[in-house]
């Protein structure tokens, strides 16, 4: 019950005023599955693209972490490039993840992670090398990408 | 590394050593047969069966014969079995194939006979080697063993069953636990209920520290019992809302957690009157999403009080700052409390509240007693209206109590029920829980006797005096147990003489009131079980008694040679004991005697006691 109040008041705000370049669609059946459209950064390969995030939230929000994946594939190190498009962040982590973590600072670490991915922490390794050595191609990859499945 | 693989290893093994000298005797022995144990028993995957086949227990009492018809049976066994068994028992011995596994084998067959006894220990020893190897099963060098042992205690997660926290016991449990512990471990715990008599289970899954001294800032304020204060701290913990915004924190995310501890306060305030204050506590922290909001808020109270008084506690941090503390080891939901954050905790929670802090550390090192670090409340004065006392093992905390932590008590169980008569105020209220209470009564004015008569008055004189110097906060005592009978807690009446009424009112006597050292005298059903026999064979003599002299014979001959004997009378032909009294007898000397003429009437009553019983 907590737990709804905290995802209302939650929802209220991020609807109110959403992080930059997300929309957030309400969610209508399952209060703890949010739908996310987030624009690539501008300033990254993934400029013009748009992904659809979902948000699945615990019954035990705020004390366990919610989790993202990308319903649009996406070319990048922190998400794994399956059906489940789960992004490795570490705060998402569920032995790191503090209770006043609000979703939409979720959603722009994320956005900050689309501009500068972190080849370090990677979920996927042939990627994260990619980018690292390979930056060039990587790039084409990724913008590749944007065009087949994020327009 | 699963336990239960090991008993059969072990006995796969001692089968295939055992027999041995078989397929040694076998016309076509095979090398792989050496592990290869030859007894359907031993293929078991159960290790029970093992040692309840009668088969098997037949062939382990009869081995050192070497019975020839053993010896067919066996054949026979290992031969016609040979083939479909050889998987199996590859099975079930490769994984403990230890490097020199096979080599002890060959090493020891001709001495089979004579070292069957060690070489069951050395097999034994070996499996023990193999198991501590068998996961990394040869690593390339100790960095690498050191890396797998790591990623082994990381993977590891203790076992986080239990309540969240658990009911109030008494501490003597942890004697018993440690009971086969070595002897640091032994001595401690043995002290340790001495001083605190009982204990509370914290679940350990990482939050326990956290969990603990949170329940423990809410035991202590319903120990305290002042409404007042509750509504002190809900007020308090409302402007630690401002600290908590100054260090970053925004208000709307963190004020749900605020809510949920300062609603646990005003329930729990509610709930004291009704005496059903700790159950309500114990419920709500049971309950994993409120204590869960609890501890978010105090680690977040925690987080805002170390971010906004900064140098207390970055000299402590070893090369990280206040926020990446916070932010590694208090806030996030699995960081366990390490000292700098039970410090910042104590001070931003227990110190204003007025509570000092307690970690009693039970662990190896030197000493029998539990070392004990006190953090004293740093404010209000000195003034402390209760303490957090928690017990560190290693990695984990529970709460202690001594007590006068503990809570007036409940009215004792019906079946030991006698009305009692409290001399003494809170400090003999735990008398109950302990579960001494026999114990405590067969001392002689120690606390309440089910008299029927006033024989015992003179013996209790002195504790009758101890009784009107203390202050006895005997006002607990009579809230504590309530009937219909009770008269209502009067703090006047400290003085006096406090009748606690219990299960048999209609045989209750009246406390006097005319002499100020007067004990009260209660009736009782009499409750042999209760340790009184000694009393009531004292009240077996008669109504009343005046004095000593009445006692029986031996007592008073006993005594009699004590109070007015003076070296003239004993230097005397008066005394019987001087060789011209027409009564002579010689003195003897007896322990006993020596006992009851060192001191006053009241160890002469123990001494008496002793002679009777």
């Amino acid at each position: 019950m907590s737990s709804n109040k905290r995802l209302m008041k939650e929802l209220g705000e991020i609807t109110a005023s959403p992080p930059e370049g997300c929309t957030i669609t309400p969610p209508t059946e399952d209060m703890f599955i949010w739908d996310v459209t987030m624009e690539g950064p501008t300033d990254s390969v993934y400029a013009g693209g748009k992904y659809h995030i979902q948000i699945v939230l615990p019954k035990e929000y705020p004390f366990k972490p919610p989790v993202l994946s990308f319903k649009t594939k996406i070319y990048h190190p922190n998400v794994s490039n399956d059906e489940r498009g789960a992004m490795c962040l570490g705060m998402l982590k569920a032995e790191e993840w503090k209770p006043p973590n609000k979703i939409s600072e979720v959603l722009k670490l994320v956005r900050a992670v689309l501009a500068a991915p972190q080849p370090d922490d990677a979920v996927e390794t042939g990627i994260a090398e990619q980018f690292k050595n390979d930056r060039k191609s990587f790039d084409k990859v990724a913008k590749e990408w944007v065009g087949k499945y994020a327009k | 590394m699963s336990s239960q693989r090991q008993p059969v290893a072990t006995a796969s093994s001692y089968y295939a050593h055992q027999h041995h000298p078989h397929h040694h005797q076998h016309p076509h022995h095979h090398p792989s047969l050496a592990l290869h144990p030859p007894h359907p028993a031993a293929f078991s995957p159960a290790p029970p069966s093992v040692y309840h086949d009668p088969a098997a227990l037949a062939s382990l009492a009869y081995r050192p014969l070497q019975l020839p018809l053993q010896h067919a049976t066996h054949q026979q066994q290992t031969a016609s079995s040979e083939q479909t068994q050889l998987p199996l028992a590859a099975q079930a011995a490769g994984p403990y194939q230890h490097p020199s596994f096979r080599q002890h084998h060959s090493n020891n067959n001709n001495h089979h006979h004579q070292l069957s006894h060690r070489s069951r220990a050395q097999a034994r020893q070996r499996q023990l080697s193999a198991m501590a190897y068998q996961q990394p099963p040869t690593p390339a060098s100790p960095d690498d063993e050191l890396a797998q042992l790591q990623k082994l205690s990381e993977a590891y997660e203790p076992e986080t069953t239990g309540p969240l926290v658990g009911q109030r016991q008494p501490s003597t449990a942890i004697t018993t636990e440690y009971a086969s512990a070595d002897p640091v471990y032994q001595a401690k715990t043995a002290a340790l209920p001495q001083k605190y008599s009982h204990y509370r289970t914290v679940r350990g899954d990482g939050k326990c520290g956290w969990r603990a001294v949170a329940f423990g800032y809410f035991e202590a304020l319903i120990h305290h019992g002042d409404p007042d204060r509750f509504a002190m701290e809900e007020a308090r913990l409302r402007s630690m809302m401002n600290v908590m915004v100054e260090a970053g924190f925004q208000a709307m995310m963190i004020e749900e957690f605020a809510e949920e501890t300062i609603s646990l306060l005003r329930k729990v305030a509610e709930a004291i009157p009704l005496g059903t204050a700790e159950d309500a506590l114990s419920e709500a922290f049971n309950d994993q999403m409120t204590q869960d909001y609890i501890i978010t808020h105090i680690r977040t109270i925690t987080a805002a009080w170390m971010k906004t008084h900064d140098e207390n506690y970055a000299p402590w941090l070893l090369g990280q700052t206040v926020d990446q503390y916070c932010n590694q080891s208090v806030l996030p939901m699995a960081a366990e409390i390490d000292h700098v954050g039970l410090v910042a905790l104590k001070d931003a929670l227990l110190s204003p509240a007025g509570m000092s802090l307690e970690v009693l550390y039970l662990d190896r090192s030197e000493g029998s007693e539990v070392t004990m670090h006190r953090f004293d409340p740093v404010n209000a004065g000195g003034y402390t209206i209760g303490s957090v006392r928690l017990l560190y093992r290693p990695g984990h905390y529970d709460l202690l109590y001594k007590p006068e932590d503990l809570p007036a008590p409940p009215p004792p169980p019906a079946a030991t029920a006698v009305p009692t008569y409290l001399q003494y105020g809170s400090s003999h209220d735990p008398v109950y829980d302990l579960g001494v209470s026999d114990f405590m009564t067969s001392i002689p004015g120690m606390s309440y006797a089910n008299l029927s008569q006033p024989g015992w008055m003179s013996s209790s004189y002195a504790s009758g005096v101890d009784f009107l110097n203390t202050p006895a906060p005997v006002q607990a005592c009579t809230q504590a147990l309530p009937t219909p009978s009770a008269p209502a807690p009067q703090p006047q009446i400290s003085s006096q003489p406090v009748y606690v009424p219990a299960s048999t009112p209609s045989q209750m006597v009246p406390p006097p009131t005319q002499m100020p050292h007067e004990l009260a005298i209660r009736t009782s059903v009499a409750q042999p079980s209760l340790a009184h026999n000694d009393f009531q064979h004292q009240l077996s003599i008669g109504p009343f008694r005046a004095s000593a002299w009445q006692y029986e014979p031996d007592f008073v001959s006993a005594t009699s040679q004590m109070p007015f004997q003076t070296s003239i009378f004993r230097n005397s032909h008066f005394n019987t004991a001087h060789f011209l009294n027409p009564e002579f007898q010689p003195e003897q000397w007896d322990p006993d005697d020596e006992y009851a003429t060192a001191t006053s009437s009241t160890s002469s009553k123990g001494s008496r006691h002793k002679t009777n019983g």
